[in-house]
């Protein structure tokens, strides 16, 4: 890193200069090489980890359809049942399920079929008709509507809809089909929802099949401010999204 | 004392030359470790040989930035700059010694080259600085060190070579010729440049892991359609999920838009708020308020890129707005874009759309995270977004980067 002294000057100032000098070019290799070394740790150590697999891969969550508390395998094991039975899995033309097929497909009681609907007290709603009649009144229509817009990520809208407790079986089997089908109409009409008929299961119990109690009389509904009883409850459509992977 | 304040000089140059070692190291180790393709901790610290912590916001963005690294099209991540720094620093550091062990005998032309020299570093710091403060809005600490001890050595430089001149020595002062400086100048150069070429000869080869990220499902929207974001010259399909008051959407947005990308890509947008007041998938708002900005984003039509863009300016506003509740984010909405956007925000059918956006991320079981790209169809691994982006680009879709 010098050059030699020039004649005359001190012996103390000429011996300086090779230590100075081995010292810098000593200290420039130390530095220079250790850098280099310390770099190609650095970036080995890193491709080595690139070509193992981590031992603990970090669990990152998946987007993926809503899974709640009550999607219980019983519940699932009666849903999965009522999307193959109606047409909603495959797709095809068939809409809906009557009372028969609900009892056959469902194998439980009256009361745990109930039961299994529960959980959805809240997600859900009772949208009730006038005796014998299968209009939607325009609360009917507002509670169907808010309820079918605050889907967040269920795949499925479930409408059961009932008769009455007392009559004609046949005359029931109709009614509660006329209420499943106008609550469908009114969905088709708001929803703009091409592939609504995917999404929208729909059972129709008469008054043969899982009759409402009137502890059902306190769930929200279209009429929470009128009178209700056994009676008035069953004249209705349960309508709820439900929240279950299958 | 003769010769004091040129020994003192040395003694500072050093310091200074060690410290910028350091915290240059610290840089290149940072960089270096994520050619791993994970996620690490990273050293952002004014205190020298600080710990790498997960609170490094302002290091990772100068580390993301189009600025960090060169050849980013060649090496995946790009050579890191700190690399001339630490060879720089080195160099500094051996040089110091030397006048040091020379002290006040120390040949006047090796201050002179040294005052000289030792301002290179400055400058560049001078330049970094700048870029951060005018291009990316924010001084990393780690940066900051190595500023500290540009400016440090500059100082070293100047009084050593002042000193030299005008301080009386002990004994006489060695006389070096002319060529010598050059020969520093040289050997300077090249130290400078042996840790790059290290980094570079030793960096693994990415481009098997670049495809393995996966791919769409379902490659439309049902019901629906993607935001479209309007570029100048469209080329490139792709698709990005992102939530308007995410910090990383808007840090990739910036460095679209920064490293002139954004213009050559055919952008659909999915809104993929990670705020549970609308996205089901999460169990507490990361969030909030996201859902209403991005209902704002779906009801931009035609403006939806200005919509998206002013959210991403505002996004420190928008995001105290949205802890304060619903309502100052709809007036903030309001204020900006008038009652029609607003009456759009409230409508059920901007819910339906979001939801039918959700739905979407949900039927391609993407990951729960923003932002994502895909190019055509194929996912653009996250590690790709940030440190690999132009490397990523130039290998699946050359034509952005001409």
């Amino acid at each position: 890193m010098t050059q030699p002294v020039r004649p005359g000057f001190g012996a103390g100032a000429a011996s300086h200069m090779p230590v100075a000098a081995a010292a810098g070019l000593g200290a420039g290799a130390l530095f220079v090489i250790g850098a280099a070394i310390a770099v190609r740790i650095w970036v080995a150590g890193a491709a080595e980890r690139l070509t193992t697999p981590e031992a603990e891969q970090p669990k990152v969550a998946v987007a993926d359809q809503s899974e709640v508390g009550y999607c219980t395998p019983q519940f699932k094991q009666v849903l999965e049942r009522v999307l193959h039975s109606c047409g909603l899995a495959e797709g095809d033309s068939r809409r809906g399920c009557q009372p028969a097929d609900v009892k056959t497909f469902a194998s439980i009681s009256d009361d745990d079929f109930n039961a299994l609907f529960t959980p959805l007290k809240d997600r859900g709603a009772v949208v009730m008709f006038d005796e014998g009649e299968d209009k939607l009144d325009v609360k009917a229509q507002k509670l169907l509507e808010d309820k079918w817009f605050a889907r967040k990520g269920a795949r499925y809208f479930f409408v059961v809809a009932r008769a009455s407790k007392s009559g004609n079986q046949a005359k029931n089997r109709a009614l509660s089909h006329r209420r499943a089908n106008s609550v469908m109409f009114h969905l088709n009409e708001v929803a703009s929802d091409p592939e609504i008929e995917q999404k929208v299961g729909l059972l129709w119990l008469g008054n043969e099949f899982a009759q409402l109690s009137k502890d059902y009389c306190a769930w929200p509904s279209s009429r929470g401010d009128v009178k209700c009883d056994e009676a008035a409850i069953n004249r209705s459509a349960f309508v709820s999204w439900v929240d279950c992977r299958l | 004392m003769p010769g004091s304040k040129v020994k003192f000089s040395a003694v500072l140059a050093l310091l200074a030359s060690l410290l910028g070692l350091l915290f240059s190291s610290n840089s290149t180790l940072d960089y270096a470790k994520h050619l791993d393709r994970r996620l690490h901790d990273v050293h952002c610290s004014f205190i020298p040989g600080a710990p790498a912590t997960s609170e490094a916001e302002a290091c990772r963005v100068a580390m993301y930035s189009p600025y960090s690294a060169l050849f980013k099209e060649h090496y995946w991540g790009g050579v890191p700059i700190s690399l001339f720094a630490l060879g720089a620093f080195a160099f500094y550091a051996a040089f110091s010694v030397y006048l040091l062990v020379y002290g006040s005998r120390a040949p006047r032309r090796a201050w002179q080259f040294f005052g000289f020299v030792s301002l290179l570093p400055l400058l560049a710091s001078l330049v970094m600085f700048t870029i951060s403060v005018t291009k990316l809005g924010t001084v990393c600490k780690t940066c900051v060190g190595i500023y500290i001890s540009s400016v440090l050595l500059a100082v070293a430089g100047a009084l050593g070579a002042l000193s030299s001149k005008t301080e009386s020595a002990s004994e006489p002062r060695i006389v070096v010729g002319p060529v010598l400086p050059l020969v520093w100048l040289i050997s300077l150069a090249i130290v400078s440049l042996v840790p790059a070429l290290v980094y570079a000869a030793s960096a693994p080869d990415e481009r098997p892991y670049i495809t393995n990220c996966g791919e769409l499902k379902v490659p439309k929207i049902k019901n629906d359609e993607f935001v479209k974001i309007a570029t100048t010259r469209p080329l490139q399909p792709t698709l990005l999920f992102e939530d308007p008051l995410c910090p990383t959407c808007k840090a990739f947005h910036e460095r679209l838009v920064g490293e002139n990308i954004i213009e050559k890509l055919d952008v659909n947008l999915v809104l993929f708020p990670l705020d549970s007041e609308c996205n089901w998938m999460l169990d507490s708002a990361l969030h909030p308020g996201a859902c209403i900005v991005s209902k704002a984003v779906l009801c931009g039509g035609n403006q939806a890129r200005q919509v998206l863009e002013w959210a991403f300016e505002e996004q420190e506003y928008l995001t105290r707005a949205g802890k304060q509740g619903p309502d100052t984010l709809r007036a903030a909405i309001k204020q900006k874009w008038g009652d029609t956007m607003l009456k759009c925000v409230d409508d059920r059918k901007t819910d339906t759309r979001l939801n039918n956006h959700l739905h979407f991320a949900s039927d391609n079981n993407i990951p729960v995270s923003t932002p994502q790209m895909y190019l055509g169809s194929r996912r653009v691994c996250d590690e790709d977004t940030d440190l690999g982006l132009r490397f990523t680009l130039g290998q699946l879709a050359p034509e952005v980067l001409k």
